[in-house]
């Protein structure tokens, strides 16, 4: 079977044409972004500029943020939030901090080198060598006599910031360095090491203290043996991100990876306060003139601010669209700033935690969004090109290859970020502005689409030319197939893609659905365990109450038919109530999953039991007769020829009582027991977001069910297979 | 003189207030084949029936190979009997009544491995067997819903044999069958009569009548009309009756 490809006297619609026109032009097209783009050329898409720190000048009133494209942006807040661009690293810039009266700015980058600005005249002072490796953090002493700086090689450097001379350089350490602090006085300097904090003398080098974990109580030396035995582990587990004194240098405040902050005594190695503090890893953070309040800010998205002494949470900032990854205390009283992945500079008001402005390094896409199209092109340029080439010799595939890589890609690819920047808190010329090479590329697409779906392409790659007739009828049959395949799936991605933009616009706290969803995954094994108990449960009950029902004997008549009138009069929730609260009276006392078990299966099994009935009923006589005839008894006659018939027409609808089933076991949560909804409801009332944890709990339901159907699909069709085909 | 093999006593069914069957009496010898025709309605499968108690007389005996039910003792006691009685008599049923889920080896083998405890290795040989003896070798792993309707039967036939029954019932074996089809069942038939099978067969099929019957039973409102061996009833009737249903017929 293998179509010839140039035979004679084979007619080309013109519309077959046209689409392998416009497939390589858009092949092309995007092969020759996708190469320009990793050759550095000048096409891009706008993005945003993503911020990696931020610092303020309240003296001056002047913001500054480092930026991924390797300036520092710096706006002057007297003259309107004027922007000037400094051009201060290769690669990002990942730290900016003002000398107190604001005069001079410090930078530093993925260069490895740190640089000493004057902000008036946007020049380069002096250029501090750090090492040459990419530098994370860098700290200013209070009086801006001397700045630390560390970075991925693991060495603290400080140094004098009037000559610019390396005072020390301390390590490495053993770990890439996270974050550094330098004391008000400038006299001490703290860096992280992995999970540890190391403190010394910033001028000789010599260690003074190593803050680690530690166990309340004493004895135990390990965090596993600390948390078996029930006490509590103070520090951190995972990396520090982020450190800061205070400014009477007494306390270190510490930021982890683990999103917990730990406020600590650090002469005495003691945590003096801890806290949970974000759903994702600690920034950074910075403490107020006073020394009473500290802002936090972590990859969750969220900035928080801290009370002290006490260490208590007392605001949550909620807004930007991505990482945080600086913060400030105002310029103006009661408000404070922060700047993000997300391409913003926010200003907050601190009574009632609103935006009161935004500001943007520049206007575009989400930076994620201008990669992912980017490699998206690539991928779709060169299969675009394999399609094209099927298309071209007349094979099905090539048009359907040619389908889902137009349909399927542009409908993620460009829905998402589309929908995603048309909420963006800017004004519609704006929104324009970001979004018209999206718009513009959508309605490429589009064309593309209603011309690769047209009668006229479609029908033509159905049964291309040179085949026989029988050969065209059967490939004819299996393309319509695919075909529809296809675009029932693009429909799929489409309502996706729709529900997942609008699920966004609930504000949902996605730092926070990430943190707890393997908690809540956790249930689903309990969830599926005592579906599936209570489905066997119920399968015999529903068997045995359909023989009664269809039994002579009027016990057995009477019996079911009392169970069937009894169970299905009165509520699920109040048989849960009756199997836990009411046995107990008796003495009976279930465990909970037990008595779950017991309501679920017996409540459904009534229920089920009609459907059994109908599936014997449907069984001919002339089955009974046939066995009958045969010398069986009643009882083999039921086992071996009725039953499975009668189970083949009953698993559809036992399927669906199974699905059902499935969402009814959260019931069982009512007797507290661990499955997806208890778990959901718990920590959604403890941290008020309920809709978030129950979203999640609905999200694994509903896998569990698609799971299922693909089972009882599987299922039917080993049933069926004495059907005619 | 041989014993007959089926002796029937003042058979009698009611159907409600409908006496379908209006006490018949009948005996059948070992390999004698009995052909029952007679108008629909006249109670021919409603009496086959009865022989293997699938419809439960309303009075009378059957007595089969020394084993005898009285229908006017409470049936239910006789559930044990029943089920001997059924062992020792095959049945066809016009609807083929093949077990849809099993393939044609497993139904044939289905009821010596559950009824009568056979090993499965024996069943599938002895299946294996019948099935080359049906002309349906091939057809072995079959599903009945890819067999056509003569196919069917005769497998039907075989799963009624592999019970190695004494007597074979027929009930309208062939009706329900294209007529290219009726042939190859007949012809198993036939030859099931000449291998000295006893069968009492409900049919409208005249040639199988005519050349493998010993008797023909013409049977008209419940009760014999005339009993005569297949020349004589065919080519000299003697009720009027039968000539009437005859001169339809032909």
């Amino acid at each position: 079977m293998k179509p010839q490809d140039d035979a004679p006297g084979v007619h080309h619609p013109k519309a077959v044409k046209l689409a392998w026109a416009l497939i390589a032009v858009t092949v092309g097209f995007s092969l020759l972004y996708a190469l320009q783009y990793f050759l550095g050329g000048p096409l891009r898409l706008p993005v945003v500029a993503r911020l990696y720190d931020m610092d303020v000048s309240p003296t001056r009133g002047l913001v500054a943020a480092a930026a991924d494209d390797g300036s520092v942006r710096v706006w002057n807040t007297r003259r309107d939030w004027e922007m000037v661009v400094l051009p201060a690293h290769h690669g990002a810039a990942t730290g900016v901090a003002f000398s107190p009266d604001g005069s001079i700015l410090y930078s530093a980058g993925e260069d490895g080198r740190v640089r000493k600005w004057d902000v008036a005249a946007k020049e380069v002072r002096q250029d501090f060598d750090a090492g040459g490796d990419r530098l994370n953090d860098i700290d200013l002493s209070l009086d801006g006599a001397r700045l630390a700086a560390v970075g991925r090689d693991g060495v603290v450097r400080v140094f004098d910031t009037d000559s610019g001379e390396l005072i020390q350089a301390i390590g490495p350490g053993e770990q890439m360095g996270w974050a550094v602090a330098i004391s008000p006085d400038g006299s001490k300097v703290a860096a992280s090491d992995g999970v540890n904090i190391q403190i010394w003398d910033a001028v000789s080098g010599k260690p003074l203290q190593t803050l680690r974990g530690y166990c309340k109580e004493e004895g135990f030396a390990t965090q596993k043996e600390c948390e078996k035995a029930d006490k509590r582990w103070m520090g951190h587990e995972k990396a520090v991100t982020a450190l800061a004194f205070s400014p009477d240098g007494r306390l270190l405040a510490s930021g982890s990876e683990d999103t917990s902050i730990a406020f600590w005594d650090w002469e005495n190695a003691q945590v003096k306060w801890e806290s949970g503090g974000h759903w994702a890893a600690v920034s950074r953070m910075v403490f107020n003139e006073q020394g009473n309040a500290m802002l936090s800010s972590g990859l969750d998205g969220k900035v928080r601010s801290w009370r002290l002494p006490g260490g208590k949470g007392s605001a949550y900032y909620e807004g930007h669209l991505s990482d945080v990854n600086g913060v400030a205390f105002g310029l103006a009283p009661e408000t404070i700033l922060s700047a993000s992945s997300d391409g913003t500079v926010r200003v907050w008001e601190t009574l009632n935690q609103k935006t009161v402005r935004i500001e943007w390094a520049a206007y575009g896409l989400q930076s994620e969004w201008g990669e992912t199209l980017v490699y998206w092109m690539l991928f779709s340029g060169l299969v675009g090109l394999f399609a094209l080439w099927g298309m071209w010799r007349f094979r099905p595939w090539g048009h359907l290859l040619a389908i889902i890589i137009y349909i399927w890609g542009p409908v993620v690819i460009l829905g998402l970020p589309l929908l995603e920047t048309l909420s963006y808190p800017l004004s519609y010329g704006l929104k324009l502005q970001v979004a018209w090479p999206l718009m513009l590329m959508s309605a490429w697409y589009l064309g593309l689409m209603l011309l690769l779906t047209h009668e006229s392409v479609a029908d033509f790659y159905e049964a291309p030319p040179g085949l026989s007739l029988s050969e065209r009828l059967m490939m004819r049959s299996q393309t319509h197939k695919l075909r529809g395949t296809i675009y029932t799936t693009a429909v799929w991605l489409l309502i996706f893609v729709v529900l997942y933009s609008l699920l966004r616009r609930f504000n949902l706290d996605i730092a926070f659905m990430r943190h707890w969803l393997p908690f809540i995954m956790k249930g689903s094994g309990l969830t599926m365990f005592v579906s599936l108990v209570s489905i066997m449960l119920a399968t015999v009950l529903a068997l045995l109450g359909a023989l009664g029902r269809l039994s002579k004997s009027s016990v057995a008549n009477g019996v079911s038919g009392f169970y069937i009138s009894l169970i299905r009069g009165t509520p699920l929730l109040v048989q849960v109530y009756i199997w836990y609260l009411g046995l107990p009276r008796l003495g009976i006392v279930l465990q909970p999953i037990t008595a779950g078990i017991l309501a679920l299966g017996v409540n459904y099994g009534a229920y089920m039991t009609e459907i059994f009935r109908a599936g014997i009923q449907a069984i001919g006589k002339g089955q009974y007769e046939a066995a009958e005839a045969l010398g069986m008894s009643r009882a083999q006659a039921y086992r071996r020829i009725i039953l499975p018939q009668a189970f083949r027409i009953v698993i559809p609808p036992i399927g669906n009582q199974f699905i059902a089933m499935m969402k009814d076991s959260s019931l069982v949560s009512l007797m507290s027991v661990w499955e997806l909804s208890y778990r959901a409801q718990k920590v959604g009332r403890q941290y008020f977001r309920a809709l978030e944890t129950f979203l999640i709990a609905a999200a694994f339901y509903w896998i569990l069910t698609v799971i299922f159907q693909l089972l009882q699909g599987k299922l039917e069709e080993y049933m069926a297979r004495g059907e005619r085909r | 003189m041989t014993e007959p093999i089926i002796k029937v006593r003042n058979l009698h069914k009611y159907f409600g207030l409908l006496h379908v069957i209006r006490g018949v009496d009948l005996d059948v010898l070992p390999g004698e084949v009995v052909v029952i025709i007679g108008p629909s309605g006249s109670g021919k499968s409603t009496f086959l029936r009865c022989l293997n108690f699938l419809e439960e007389p309303s009075a009378g005996t059957v007595e089969i190979d020394d084993l005898k039910i009285d229908a006017e003792q409470p049936l239910r006691h006789q559930r044990k009997r029943i089920r001997q009685l059924r062992r020792k008599v095959g049945m066809v049923f016009q609807q083929f009544n093949l077990f849809p889920h099993m393939t044609a080896l497993e139904n044939i083998i289905e009821a010596p491995i559950t009824v009568k405890k056979m090993p499965k290795k024996e069943a599938v040989q002895k299946a294996e067997e019948l099935l080359d003896w049906v002309g349906l070798s091939d057809k072995r792993d079959e599903y009945p819903s890819r067999l056509s309707g003569g196919q069917q039967q005769r497998v039907a036939i075989a799963r009624a044999l592999c019970m190695e029954p004494e007597i074979m019932l027929f009930d309208e074996p062939t009706s329900a069958l294209d007529p290219e089809l009726i042939n190859e069942v007949v012809d198993v038939m036939e030859r099931l009569a000449n291998e000295g099978m006893t069968m009492v067969v409900v049919t409208h099929e005249m040639h199988f009548a005519r050349d493998v019957a010993d008797r023909v039973i013409f049977m008209a409102d419940g009760a014999w009309v005339e009993i005569a061996p297949p020349d004589e009833l065919f080519t000299n009737p003697k009720e009027p009756r039968t000539r009437q249903f005859l001169a339809h017929l032909l």
